[in-house]
């Protein structure tokens, strides 16, 4: 199997966020901010890669009836030991990503992921898919952080950009700044694909009229 | 039936497993985890109440009594000069915002003025009320006489028992003024 | 804080859906037609009242008393899956035509943030059983509200002229954008 590709797929093909629109509920919510975004990224995919791990691992042992609640408490460890940690050990991104770190465990990415890969492939593959995949999350998530950041409170990862006099567009910091942020971001990929389909489509009319 | 049985087991067996999992890891950060939130609790004490070098909860029978029968009241603690001498106290209090309770820590000294206030956890709305953390907000609140109610006004401040309001969040600085007021009148009541 | 301030908050000041962003992939996946929104709200808001209360028992009966409260997420997911479960089965029986039309969407309740996210902020905000109840309630109002008024506007959406970039999941979640801007209204109330 190729790994590369297995890994590239998860970051732009089958984009986690931009494409599949899975895992919406922190894409929204948690990207006020680049930095929180950014976190909140690493932790799943934190998470993504320890679950899929595990659950390759014992693919064959888990009884397939009851897989979904085996996958279940599986990545609700996960997420719990991620929380424990991060609130000894990093307390101000804990208090700012606040009740999504226990959302973690219903990120319908991490379930999918287990449930469509890693429980039908071998661990190195999983990992790889995990990597992918969350990276691809993670990415999402802090350019969408990065544009309602700029927009929303003229800073990005909480450095001060643009001076005094940029009001900011509070809007886009607030709920419904994330939904146009996304529709807009989606819809601009959207564009750009279409762009590259129809140059790609325009070149192989030429190919067969030459 | 005894598949059933078979498999409830072993989702039984899984879930236990990671009971233990969490359950040592649990033991394990406790520790760290009280540790990381009592030094945000110093640091927000001393940012409040700066003349005092360490902090002891008032454990008098009269405000444990208070604390225990308020469920606002948070915690009161006092503050002590490096010669063991009471310099004021710093109050926690809570008061419903908009999106849930604003925990807000106002220090007190012993002649009668608030020294600081600090926001210490919230759920308000970000760029508007979460602006309540921001120190141009809280700042007002420096050298205010504690004898008289803080009152929230929109335009600018006329006199010393005036804060200037949010811009967009009413709610959130009538939260905020209502903690402090609440550890204004617990000072005044009982701790001068 | 009073009971009709709670019902109030969770339904339009701090709506799940729109504000909150609790239980968004059935809101863009189920919302195509009203006929759907409206049968997945139903079986939503019945396993939302349910969970809160049988968490709340978990977690003031059991997680507390021994000291548990690290178990919460687990405890607290396997309980709403085992609901799901139960709803499911009982849906299959009552209304198979129902069961059809939800499809895969019925074993997604589990994922559903909204329902995990409402039992953990019921222990958050340190609510008692019968705050538990209305918060429960009126936060799946909330999110039903949300929900059929959206699939009422993308069933109109689905004849309108938009640019093909923004067809589909775009103007979706712009539409979703307004109606948050619209919900933002409410702030006051409370």
């Amino acid at each position: 199997m190729n790994l590369m590709k297995t890994f590239k797929n998860g970051l732009l093909n089958e984009n986690p966020v931009f494409v599949q629109l899975l895992g919406m509920c922190p894409t929204l919510a948690v990207t006020t901010s680049a930095t929180d975004g950014m976190a909140m990224g690493l932790a799943t995919t934190t998470v993504l890669l320890a679950s899929n791990l595990v659950i390759s691992l014992f693919r064959k042992v888990i009884p397939d009836k009851i897989r979904i609640p085996s996958f279940i408490v599986i990545i609700a460890t996960f997420v719990t030991l991620i929380g424990m940690f991060m609130h000894a050990y990093a307390m101000s991104l804990y208090k700012s990503l606040g009740l999504f770190i226990p959302l973690i465990v219903v990120n319908c990415l991490i379930l999918g992921r287990a449930e469509s890969f890693a429980s039908k492939n071998k661990p190195v593959g999983s990992i790889v898919d995990g990597l992918g995949m969350g990276f691809g999350f993670t990415i999402a998530l802090t350019v969408l952080g990065i544009v309602r950041e700029i927009l929303g409170a003229g800073s990005i990862f909480g450095i001060q950009l643009l001076g005094e006099s940029f009001k900011p567009a509070i809007i886009m910091i607030l709920p419904p700044g994330a939904f146009l942020a996304l529709g807009l971001l989606i819809g601009l990929l959207n564009y750009v694909n279409k762009l590259r389909k129809n140059k790609a489509d325009n070149q192989e009319a030429n190919k067969s009229v030459a | 039936m005894r598949e059933i049985i078979k498999l409830g087991l072993i989702l039984l067996l899984i879930t236990s497993i990671s009971a233990v999992v969490l359950g040592l890891t649990n033991d394990i950060t406790k520790g760290e985890i009280a540790e990381a939130e009592a030094l945000v609790s110093e640091e927000a004490r001393m940012a409040v109440l700066p003349d005092a070098s360490k902090f002891e909860e008032e454990d008098t029978d009269e405000i444990t009594q208070i604390v225990k029968d308020n469920e606002n009241i948070l915690e009161v603690y006092r503050g002590l000069s490096d010669n063991e001498e009471v310099v004021g106290y710093a109050i926690k209090t809570a008061s419903p915002g908009y999106g849930g309770n604003v925990e807000v820590i106002t220090g007190l000294s012993i002649d009668g003025k608030i020294t600081g206030m600090n926001v210490v956890s919230h759920q308000e709305t970000p760029g508007l009320g979460a602006n309540a953390t921001t120190s141009d907000f809280q700042s007002q609140f420096k050298e205010k006489p504690a004898d008289n109610e803080i009152v929230v006004t929109k335009s600018t401040p006329q006199n010393d028992s005036e804060i200037q309001s949010l811009t967009g969040a009413t709610i959130t600085s009538d939260a905020v003024v209502k903690g402090v007021n609440m550890a204004r009148e617990l000072y005044n009541n009982n701790l001068k | 804080m009073e009971l009709l301030t709670i019902a109030i908050s969770a339904m339009l000041v701090n709506n799940f859906i729109l504000s909150k962003f609790l239980g968004i992939c059935p809101f863009l996946g189920v919302s195509k037609k009203v006929e759907t929104a409206t049968g997945m709200t139903m079986a939503v808001a019945f396993v939302m009242t349910l969970a809160s209360i049988m968490t709340y028992f978990i977690q003031v009966a059991v997680l507390e008393p021994l000291g548990l409260e690290f178990l919460q997420t687990i405890a607290f997911i396997l309980i709403i899956a085992s609901l799901v479960q139960f709803v499911e089965m009982f849906i299959k029986k009552a209304s198979p035509t129902l069961y059809e039309a939800l499809g895969v969407y019925l074993p997604l309740i589990t994922t559903n943030c909204a329902v995990l996210g409402l039992t953990l902020l019921n222990i958050q905000e340190k609510f008692n059983l019968l705050e538990t109840i209305v918060h429960g309630v009126f936060a799946a109002i909330g999110f039903g509200l949300a929900i059929i008024l959206f699939a009422g506007i993308r069933e109109r959406l689905a004849l309108a002229d938009v640019p093909e970039s923004l067809e589909g999941f775009p103007i979706a979640l712009i539409t979703a954008g307004l109606m948050s801007i619209a919900f933002l209204g409410f702030a006051g109330l409370v």
